[in-house]
């Protein structure tokens, strides 16, 4: 069957959930190409065969090689499509700089777009507001000025909070402090949230 | 209290030809088009000046805290509303430039058969943005796929391979100024049109198609 | 529409709380603000009410509407008609919300109230399903949709608004040349 391969290669994607990036498939899209090479190469022999000798009866097999050609090309364009947008969303939840481990399941071309697609937004960025600039990938979520309990888990030394008092942060000292200012000190382990 | 603080910055435009909005106004701006953003399937009209005059709050704000004694306790309400805004403008972008690029194709289209002195729909770093992503994604698509095919098949019209925003799609609205006459289409064959008249204050579900331009001139507000 | 920013909005809504600290008037970008005096009550909007709470700077007095007999007659009401009544706040689930977990010390009878709200907002997202059950059934093409809130719109809003459309696509395939942006098939 025509096209089988260049669906699988969609069936691929679509098995993936949101967010999540399959290795690329350089042998599938190398299998789709040669089998449009062959099916082009009949259809031309077949449309001089039609021309030159009258063949009006090869023109249905023509029709539908030219379908298939169609098929292919809308289904590897898809694929390669549908990959940017999941590499695009990776900016978005990773950052500029992506792990490795899904930066492996990239190809060089696609390394090369999303180093484009970084450059674009980030001087979409930096032109924002007359020049002033403002990282649009930041502030996610609504801020949210409420207060936590947390506890040190070890010394950090003086740490400033919104009102600019300076607490110290030493190990096993309870706070009571802006959720958004402890936020990155306990990601790094130097807080933990005391749930009461 | 520090002097830096008192200043209201109200005269935000001091051009005469344009209306004088209060800093509130413009915020209330800002939140009416991040809600409409948000919730309409196609990309709406710039409101660049509103971002611009922001963000220059935001920046004239922010540099007035810098010169704040520690331990103010102004200073901490005026962060907590700088943390607010900023969220709203960055929200807001972000809605525009997902939709800019999820129709990059029909965005540039529009932009290319906007006649002279009709409004633009992307702002200049907005139409930046789209072309550039326009030439990069068509370059790579070009590049790994298209130009190994065969000959009659090295291109693709990406107005017609990228799907258009549905103007179908039903949404919900809050009145703003009474509407008469608005004509709402059947949904089935056996159905007929009739007219409904938009009260202030009142909500509603339709088709975005029916309430478009009352979105654009803020007739309505989506929600 | 994330229901955090469904909260947020609602934070922008003013209550009255009695601080404990005396400051001058402050100009916000969004308005003026104060100024404040121990013991005097004082307009605020819900996020610096709830933040000088969390600091022990205020006590927050519940809205009008936040009153067991109030709340009582509204739910005898809710459950009787059966269209949407008027909501006392665009945003009473929230501010309810908010103010119980981090005021509750202020809200006398917080316990009826929670189970109050609660049971008016059962009511009226239990009239929601039925309405969009029947608009869907119907087919209509337009429904007016008076006193519900953001948050109440916000439950059904992606589920009803993908079923619609999904629904409208399958119909208008149905009819011939309205292929419009969209590729014809290979």
């Amino acid at each position: 069957m025509f096209c089988e391969k260049a669906m699988e290669m969609i069936r691929e994607l679509h098995r993936m959930s949101d967010g999540q990036l399959p290795a690329f498939n350089e042998d599938g899209l190398r299998q789709v190409l040669q089998e449009m090479e062959a099916l082009y190469e009949q259809n031309q022999a077949d449309v001089n065969e039609a021309k030159s000798f009258g063949r009006s009866d090869l023109i249905p097999s023509i029709k539908l090689r030219h379908c298939c050609l169609l098929r292919n090309q809308r289904c590897i364009t898809a694929y390669l499509y549908d990959r940017l947008l999941r590499i695009r969303a990776l900016r978005w939840e990773y950052g500029s700089v992506l792990p490795a481990n899904v930066r492996f399941h990239m190809s060089a071309e696609e390394v090369q777009w999303f180093g484009q697609y970084k450059k674009s937004l980030a001087s979409f960025m930096r032109s924002l507001g007359e020049g002033e600039g403002l990282d649009i990938t930041q502030d996610i979520k609504p801020p949210k000025s409420l207060y936590i309990q947390v506890r040190c888990l070890k010394d950090h030394g003086e740490f400033e909070i919104e009102d600019g008092t300076v607490i110290l942060l030493k190990k096993n000292s309870q706070h009571f402090l802006p959720r958004w200012k402890c936020e990155q000190l306990i990601r790094q382990g130097v807080l933990e949230h005391v749930v009461s | 209290m520090s002097d830096a603080l008192s200043d209201d910055g109200s005269d935000i435009n001091q051009d005469d030809s344009q209306d004088v909005m209060t800093p509130a106004e413009l915020i209330a701006k800002l939140e009416e088009a991040w809600l409409n953003e948000k919730f309409s399937p196609e990309l709406l009209e710039n409101k660049s000046e509103v971002v611009e005059c922001v963000m220059e709050q935001l920046t004239h704000m922010e540099s007035n805290l810098q010169r704040v004694k520690k331990g103010d306790a102004k200073a901490s309400f005026h962060r907590m509303e700088i943390d607010r805004i900023r969220f709203v403008l960055s929200s807001y972008l972000r809605s525009r430039l997902q939709k800019i690029e999820k129709f990059f194709p029909h965005v540039l289209e529009r932009e290319k058969s906007r006649v002279e002195g009709q409004p633009s729909l992307l702002s200049p770093e907005e139409f930046a943005f789209a072309k550039e992503y326009y030439t990069n994604t068509e370059t790579y698509l070009k590049a790994v796929a298209l130009k190994r095919m065969p000959l009659n098949l090295q291109t693709v019209d990406l107005l017609k391979a990228v799907p258009e925003p549905c103007l179908d799609s039903f949404v919900f609205l809050r009145v703003k100024e009474k509407q008469e006459n608005i004509l709402v289409e059947p949904e089935t064959d056996d159905q007929r049109e009739y007219i409904v008249d938009l009260e202030e204050g009142s909500q509603h579900l339709m088709r975005y198609r029916t309430v478009a331009p009352l979105v654009s001139n803020g007739a309505v507000q989506l929600i | 529409m994330d229901p955090s920013e469904v909260e947020f909005l609602a934070e922008k809504e003013l209550v009255k709380i009695i601080p404990n600290f005396s400051l001058d008037k402050i100009f916000l970008i969004g308005g003026d603000l104060g100024p404040f005096n121990p013991g005097l009550s004082v307009d605020v909007p819900l996020w610096l009410a709830l933040n000088l709470k969390q600091r022990q700077k205020c006590r927050i007095l519940p809205p009008d509407w936040m009153d067991v007999e109030k709340l009582e007659e509204m739910r005898a009401l809710e459950r009787k008609e059966d269209a949407f009544t008027p909501v006392p706040s665009l945003y009473y689930m929230e501010i309810t919300k908010l103010l119980l977990n981090h005021a509750s010390d202020n809200i006398p009878k917080a316990d009826e109230i929670r189970t109050l709200v609660k049971d008016i907002w059962d009511t009226r997202i239990a009239k929601l399903r039925l309405s969009a059950d029947s608009f869907i059934n119907q087919q209509e093409a337009h429904a007016q949709l008076d006193n519900l809130t953001l948050m109440e719109i916000n439950t059904t809003r992606e589920f009803l608004l993908d079923s619609l459309n999904f629904m409208f696509k399958l119909r208008s395939n149905l009819q011939p040349g309205s292929s419009k942006g969209q590729l014809t098939d290979y």
